[in-house]
């Protein structure tokens, strides 16, 4: 049965996304030991030396629905249908892969769908974001994270994704039935998924054992006193000469989600293209 | 069956007799965890002429060079009196070489023993293991000092109280503290550290993470419990019978203190006059 990492990536005016998807294949190719297909799904051009490192390139199914907004997240319930693995892992565009996760294919492996529920920030801390999250608190919806999570092709799966497809396609209304308190007045893929949950039913998916964890480098889950607009500001990166990424002097592991666009350098490109082609 | 042991440093200054200090905390070793208590120091010939009698509770008496060092800190004694003084903290990472025991606990002299919850920990499997989670018996201070070396950074573990075992890696352990020490200021501005003097405390949590290949590793297990302290804020009133008595200074009351005693628990008695008048009269106050 095949196994494979599914990445959504649209450009928009500010953010090279397909860029980002690069950069996190390079990763896969460099850090994973079995699962290291990675499909892409876009309708933006991918240049020549990019489509050498993706299985697949994939268009968006059926029509872009996101053609009118910044942010781009309309198509997220595709996924499923676009991805050509039997098992697929989603991740966001914006994120590395340091470590072996062939553990995570194995535990996941034996359900159908699973969601990532723990994040750490770069300290290696446990966080709980209360500070983005409140709408999901005030309406006790389960935390999961969107951008990285398992499923199998199956009628369950199948069934949960028809009903993301309703509630991002109408999320005013289930966001006004379902997360009233807190009340978020935008689409988050996030929020979106909480909701079909809830809706399907499936509480069960949340998983407390699942080891599907990332580090969020959104600022104000760093525990600093202060909150900076970027966190690159405040703690230094570098990759070593063995490939790890040490942030601030801590070593980070597995999945990396640097959130910030201006991450990916030229120069992190440069060393992420050795990498994957075993020169480190 | 490996040789175990306890050791205690005590480098005197002008003002803090920690010879003394040593004295009675090898007595509360042997009082609730029967292990021989060795001590290092640099007034050894004093200790002898000194204390002659009590110096005997000694297994070993361990010489080092009297090194004075221009190391100077604020000592407070009580929350309306302090000093600036010596502070002899360099030769903690000879311990590795200058212990008699195969396994050593070492504790600093104000750190009380008064149970025998680090039995277990003596003979457990585990090569090194110290203190990381700590609480003060004051509710109300900011400690997020102790939590990490600084908010940007790692983790903070006490070099207070410590239990090792000579293997290669623990000897690792100590060499790259000595290398730390001897590079004191390169560590101190990579790992973001406002204060220029060397401490123990952050050179065992920069080793540590370094041992954890800079990650969240398992090179130092945590001693059981966390570790309790007051600060040199607060006083100790007495130690009898197992109960401590201490003066908790309040919070935006300059001088007033709270009354508080705990049982069968050990502690880390940062204000090092009071604990040194107590052991003098019988009232640290």
């Amino acid at each position: 049965m095949s196994k494979g990492f599914v990445v959504l990536a649209q450009n928009n005016k500010n953010v090279d996304y397909v860029k980002q998807a690069y950069a996190l294949a390079l990763s896969i190719k460099a850090t994973q030991l079995n699962v290291t297909n990675i499909s892409l799904v876009t309708n933006n051009r991918v240049p020549k030396k990019y489509k050498a490192v993706f299985d697949k390139i994939i268009p968006i199914p059926w029509n872009d629905d996101a053609t009118k907004t910044q942010w781009k997240i309309e198509n997220r319930w595709k996924l499923y249908y676009a991805s050509p693995y039997y098992e697929t892992i989603v991740l966001d565009a914006d994120m590395l892969l340091l470590e072996d996760i062939g553990l995570w294919w194995e535990y996941c492996g034996n359900f159908d769908i699973r969601f990532c529920s723990k994040i750490v920030n770069y300290k290696l801390e446990n966080v709980v974001d209360n500070v983005h999250r409140k709408t999901f608190m005030a309406n006790s919806l389960p935390n999961v994270y969107h951008a990285l999570h398992y499923f199998k092709k199956s009628d369950e799966v199948a069934d949960f994704y028809k009903v993301l497809e309703f509630v991002v396609n109408n999320w005013e209304l289930c966001y006004g039935r379902v997360a009233p308190n807190e009340y978020q007045n935008w689409l988050s893929m996030d929020l979106a998924c909480a909701i079909s949950i809830e809706i399907a039913g499936l509480q069960d998916i949340i998983d407390v054992n699942s080891p599907l964890q990332f580090t969020h480098m959104k600022s104000p889950i760093q525990g600093w006193t202060i909150t900076p607009e970027s966190w690159q500001d405040m703690v230094s990166h570098y990759l070593t000469s063995t490939g790890k990424l040490v942030v601030g002097n801590i070593a980070q592991d597995k999945l990396f989600h640097y959130v910030e666009k201006n991450f990916i350098t030229n120069n992190l490109l440069e060393e992420l293209e050795e990498m994957a082609n075993g020169k480190y | 069956m490996k040789t175990t042991g306890a050791v205690i440093f005590a480098q005197n200054n002008s003002s803090v007799d920690y010879v003394k200090l040593a004295i009675f905390a090898a007595t509360q070793i042997h009082t609730f965890l029967n292990i021989p208590v060795s001590i290092i120091t640099d007034s050894s010939d004093w200790m002898l002429k000194t204390y002659p009698k009590e110096s005997t509770i000694f297994d070993q008496i361990i010489s080092i060079e009297n090194t004075s060092t221009s190391n100077q800190k604020r000592f407070n004694d009580g929350t309306l009196s302090s000093k600036f003084l010596e502070w002899k903290n360099l030769s903690r990472n000879s311990v590795y070489k200058l212990t008699p025991y195969e396994r050593t606990l070492v504790i600093d002299s104000d750190y009380i023993i008064n149970s025998s919850l680090l039995s277990n920990a003596l003979f457990s499997d585990h090569t090194f293991q110290i203190y990381k989670d700590s609480v003060s018996l004051s509710s109300w201070r900011d400690n997020t000092e102790f939590k990490r070396i600084n908010q940007f950074s790692i983790p903070f573990y006490w070099a207070t109280t410590f239990i090792f075992e000579k293997t290669l890696e623990v000897k690792s352990f100590f060499d790259i503290i000595d290398y730390i020490k001897s590079n004191w200021q390169y560590f101190r501005t990579l790992y973001s550290i406002e204060v220029p003097t060397f401490r123990n405390d952050f050179a065992f949590s920069i080793a540590i993470h370094l041992m954890n290949a800079k990650t969240a590793g398992m090179f130092a297990q945590e001693l059981p419990g966390k570790m309790l302290y007051i600060s040199d804020r607060d006083l100790l009133i007495s130690i009898k019978n197992k109960k401590i008595k201490f003066l908790i200074e309040k919070e935006n009351h300059l001088g007033e203190y709270t009354a508080v005693s705990l049982s069968d628990t050990d502690v880390h008695i940062m204000n090092k006059l009071s604990l040194s008048r107590f052991i003098d009269g019988g009232s640290g106050v």
